[in-house]
């Protein structure tokens, strides 16, 4: 058996055009755009509106064909069907066939994903108990609250048990406790050795799940690289006490000094304000189920 | 290096999955519900008009109101249903989430149209079994009021003629839908696709009328214009052999299997090409 590629979306110089009139002018949604998501990790794309975030997922994904340019998954060009065998997709604000029940609606997307019959009862129920919709799989879809869709679009987009997931906006509209719920779907995804690719303009989450994120910018690469290299601060080090009185600081300042440091600063730690939120009011269960 | 994906063949089973799918959103929605309720009703409210005819007649009369109702509203039924099932994929951004799975478009595109086809045939199916339910009632009705009259195989009407004139106005309705798709895969609202999808059934329903004008003229060019015209767009009247029925032998099996195998090569041209001009459409 061969091992999985280590890199498992690849773009070389990829440009989108699309046309905006007849006389011919051109808007640039993607310029020459050169990015590797290596396998097994989670990737953040980040940019604002505009900066041509979904235009490169509907490219990856073959709903889109580039201007110039190559994109390839696991190695299989993305124009080709072959390329989105290994692939689950949630998209942005997702909408679904609304007169299907949960169950039916993962089935259905199982049963073209080509999930044996023989195992899609099964497999269908898993994931729907892996999103923790299991008590509402037999509603019909239309009645989802939002962030029950982002879930069953979850559910749908893992049914085939996928290499690589993409989700495009996954918290977008989603409560707080939604939102920290599919943040740990996310990092269990990635604790099975899963590919994620996720757009988010909560830059908090992203920062949260990510190994490596990228920042496109009117479709160009701005920055990429490892979340803890661009974020972190190499030459700063906090060093959290109980409370000092202003004696025991100017002490400690002379201390430092002696041994050629610097006290940069004293602040009051404070807590982050989704995590005093999630403290009172739930917090996701091990499977992304809240906690009674 | 890893070995190259092996290719995902095209699949019968998921073409019929998205028609099964896409019947099941069409009878959901209540225009199809609406438009079977008036033609059902407008083929049951025939026995207001019973009266107007005698004997065999009022029969005919009876086949020909039933059928010119199933022509009216199976045409609406198809054009509409066709745009809407195409442009709620795209509108509702379902498609989005179904052209990503390993799926062809052309298992998508037939299989929207397979989808749409069933809910004409349903409509079909309903409308003419309602039709011939009425015949039988007026038939024995007039078969015991005159007893005297000449029966051909015990019955004053042919039934497998209007079995046979159903199902061929159900393909021309597939003609339609697969014009109509053609249509939907590259324009750009719903509307279009409907208006256009009127414009088209009007060309097909007249185009023997042009045929026939133009074919007098001795220039060339224009009768070349003629013939690719007449080739490019159906003519819709080779389906109206309602016309025979009840009149002399009734319908010729081979013309009607010539007339199916017409609609059956427009059906799959029209389909190839609206695969070919969605296949690289922008979802």
């Amino acid at each position: 058996m061969n091992a999985a590629p280590a890199v498992a979306i690849e773009l070389r110089a990829l440009t989108k055009d699309f046309s905006i009139s007849l006389r011919g002018l051109k808007l640039r949604a993607v310029d020459d755009l050169t990015l590797a998501v290596p396998a097994g990790q989670v990737f953040g794309l980040l940019g604002p509106n505009g900066s041509g975030k979904s235009t490169t997922i509907k490219i990856i994904l073959g709903l889109l064909e580039a201007t110039t340019g190559d994109c390839r998954v696991f190695g299989v060009p993305s124009r080709q069907v072959e390329s989105r065998r290994n692939v689950g997709y949630l998209p942005e604000s997702p909408y679904f066939y609304r007169y299907l029940s949960g169950t039916e609606l993962v089935a259905f997307y199982g049963r073209v994903c080509g999930v044996p019959r023989a195992r899609l009862a099964a497999r269908v129920a898993e994931v729907i108990d892996w999103v923790g919709l299991g008590a509402a799989a037999h509603r019909r879809v239309g009645t989802y609250s939002k962030g029950m869709l982002q879930r069953i679009g979850l559910a749908q987009a893992l049914v085939h048990d996928p290499q690589l997931l993409i989700l495009d906006e996954p918290t977008a509209g989603v409560d707080p406790v939604g939102a920290a719920e599919i943040s740990e779907l996310i990092r269990s995804l990635k604790a099975q050795g899963k590919t994620v690719l996720i757009t988010s303009h909560l830059l908090a989450q992203i920062e949260d799940v990510c190994d490596r994120i990228a920042i496109l910018d009117k479709g160009r690469l701005i920055l990429e690289g490892a979340v803890g290299d661009l974020v972190g601060q190499r030459d700063r080090q906090a060093l959290i006490t109980d409370p000092l009185s202003e004696t025991e600081q100017a002490a400690l300042r002379e201390w430092l000094a002696a041994r050629g440091h610097t006290l940069l600063g004293v602040e009051q730690p404070r807590a982050r304000l989704d995590q005093l939120f999630l403290s009172k009011v739930g917090r996701p269960g091990p499977a992304g189920g809240r906690e009674a | 290096m890893s070995a190259p994906e092996p290719r995902v063949q095209f699949s019968a089973d998921r073409l019929l999955l998205v028609a099964g799918n896409t019947f099941l959103e069409a009878v959901r929605q209540k225009l199809f519900v609406f438009l079977l309720l008036l033609a059902v009703g407008l083929v049951a409210s025939v026995q207001v008009f019973r009266e107007f005819n005698f004997g065999s007649s009022e029969l005919k009369f009876i086949a020909d109101f039933g059928f010119g109702a199933l022509v009216f509203f199976g045409s609406t039924l198809t054009i509409a249903a066709t745009a809407q099932l195409f442009f709620s994929e795209i509108e509702n951004r379902t498609a989005l989430t179904l052209l990503a799975k390993p799926i062809w478009r052309t298992e998508f595109i037939f299989g929207k149209f397979l989808g749409v086809f069933a809910v004409v045939g349903v409509f079909c199916a309903l409308t003419v079994g309602l039709m011939i339910v009425l015949l039988r009632y007026r038939e024995q009705a007039i078969m015991e009021a005159n007893p005297d009259l000449v029966l051909v195989n015990g019955h004053l009407i042919n039934y497998a003629d209007i079995v046979i004139v159903g199902v061929l106005q159900w393909l021309k309705f597939g003609v339609l839908a697969a014009i109509t798709l053609l249509i939907a895969s590259y324009s750009n609202s719903n509307l279009f696709a409907v208006v256009m999808g009127f414009f088209v059934l009007l060309i097909c329903h007249l185009q023997y009328l042009a045929r026939d004008a133009y074919g007098q003229v001795t220039i060339l060019p224009v009768r070349w214009l003629v013939r690719l015209l007449g080739y490019v767009f159906p003519n819709f009247q080779l389906f109206n052999l309602a016309d025979l029925i009840g009149v002399g032998a009734g319908i010729d099996g081979l013309v009607a299997l010539r007339v199916a195998a017409y609609a059956l090569i427009y059906i799959g041209l029209f389909g190839l090409l609206a695969v070919y001009s969605f296949r690289h459409r922008e979802i």
